[in-house]
């Protein structure tokens, strides 16, 4: 797959992880506030119960998007990094490594919170903590989305 | 199994999960700030090798990251002993407290740069 391709699955990846993760941080913040959430159907769940629906898709696209970067960081460090940003635009340079350093604690929190929400029903007193570590999450994947699209606005690879 | 075995169960994997990340954190700051040796790749020569620090584009990413995987690893499994009676509201507290100074440690950087 060439280094274009990749890019592109690694946008829509971001995006589907941007929204993944955001839910699952609201859902972990109401199961900490109120115990329930209401679904489109009109039914009360509780919202741990929420979470789990879908829980794997965060970590799932976390996951394969941060392995899609991985895959990709080479052509950037040789056709963007080294040939433009370095010489022209320094700048994007440290911005590119504050998004990859950012990008590599999300990914940390993301795999804990997925570990951790399994069985959460059972323990009310891990919810708070939980929703600590999601909304936290879901504020280091937004900044890395914002950066990355920063970063690939200004030389795509 | 009983509820409360359940929630007991539970609040342990959390409790390891948390202090997981908190390796992580931990073990990914520590090999850059103190320049220890780590794997770097090159991509034009496609060839590894373990060093302090080499010229771009030797990447040093991958190794920091296998670095922090194999601590955060490693403290998931010690977690499910060592935080048997921890409070998980003050470990968690502690894990995002370390998240959030390197952070700030790589934003630092990035601010001095400019």
């Amino acid at each position: 797959m060439t280094a274009h391709a990749l890019l592109a699955v690694h946008g829509v990846l971001g995006v589907v992880s941007v929204l993944a993760v955001t839910r699952d941080a609201i859902f972990a913040v109401l199961s900490a506030s109120r115990g329930e959430v209401v679904t489109a159907q009109g039914a009360a769940i509780g919202a741990s119960s929420a979470l789990r629906r879908l829980g794997w898709l965060g970590p799932a696209s976390v996951v394969a998007q941060f392995a899609v970067g991985l895959a990709l960081y080479p052509a950037y460090r040789v056709r963007v990094r080294a040939l433009d940003f370095d010489r022209n635009a320094p700048l994007y340079s440290q911005l590119f490594d504050f998004k990859e350093h950012l990008a590599a604690l999300s990914l940390a929190l993301v795999v804990a919170l997925a570990i951790a929400s399994r069985g959460a029903d059972a323990d009310r007193d891990a919810r708070w903590p939980l929703a600590a570590v999601a909304a936290s999450a879901a504020l280091l994947i937004w900044t890395v989305a914002i950066l990355g699209v920063c970063v690939t606005a200004r030389h795509a690879v | 199994m009983k509820p409360a075995a359940t929630a007991g169960r539970s609040t342990e994997r959390t409790a390891a999960a948390v202090f997981a990340a908190a390796a992580f954190a931990v073990f990914y700051l520590l090999p850059g700030a103190l320049r220890l040796p780590v794997v770097f790749y090159d991509p034009l020569g496609r060839g590894f090798a373990i060093a302090r620090a080499l010229p771009s584009p030797w990447i040093r990413y991958y190794g920091d990251l296998l670095y922090a995987t194999a601590a955060a690893l490693f403290a998931f499994a010690l977690g499910f002993r060592l935080t048997r009676n921890a409070n998980l509201g003050t470990l968690t507290g502690a894990a995002l407290s370390l998240v959030a100074l390197d952070v700030l440690f790589y934003l630092s950087r990035l601010v001095a740069s400019v």
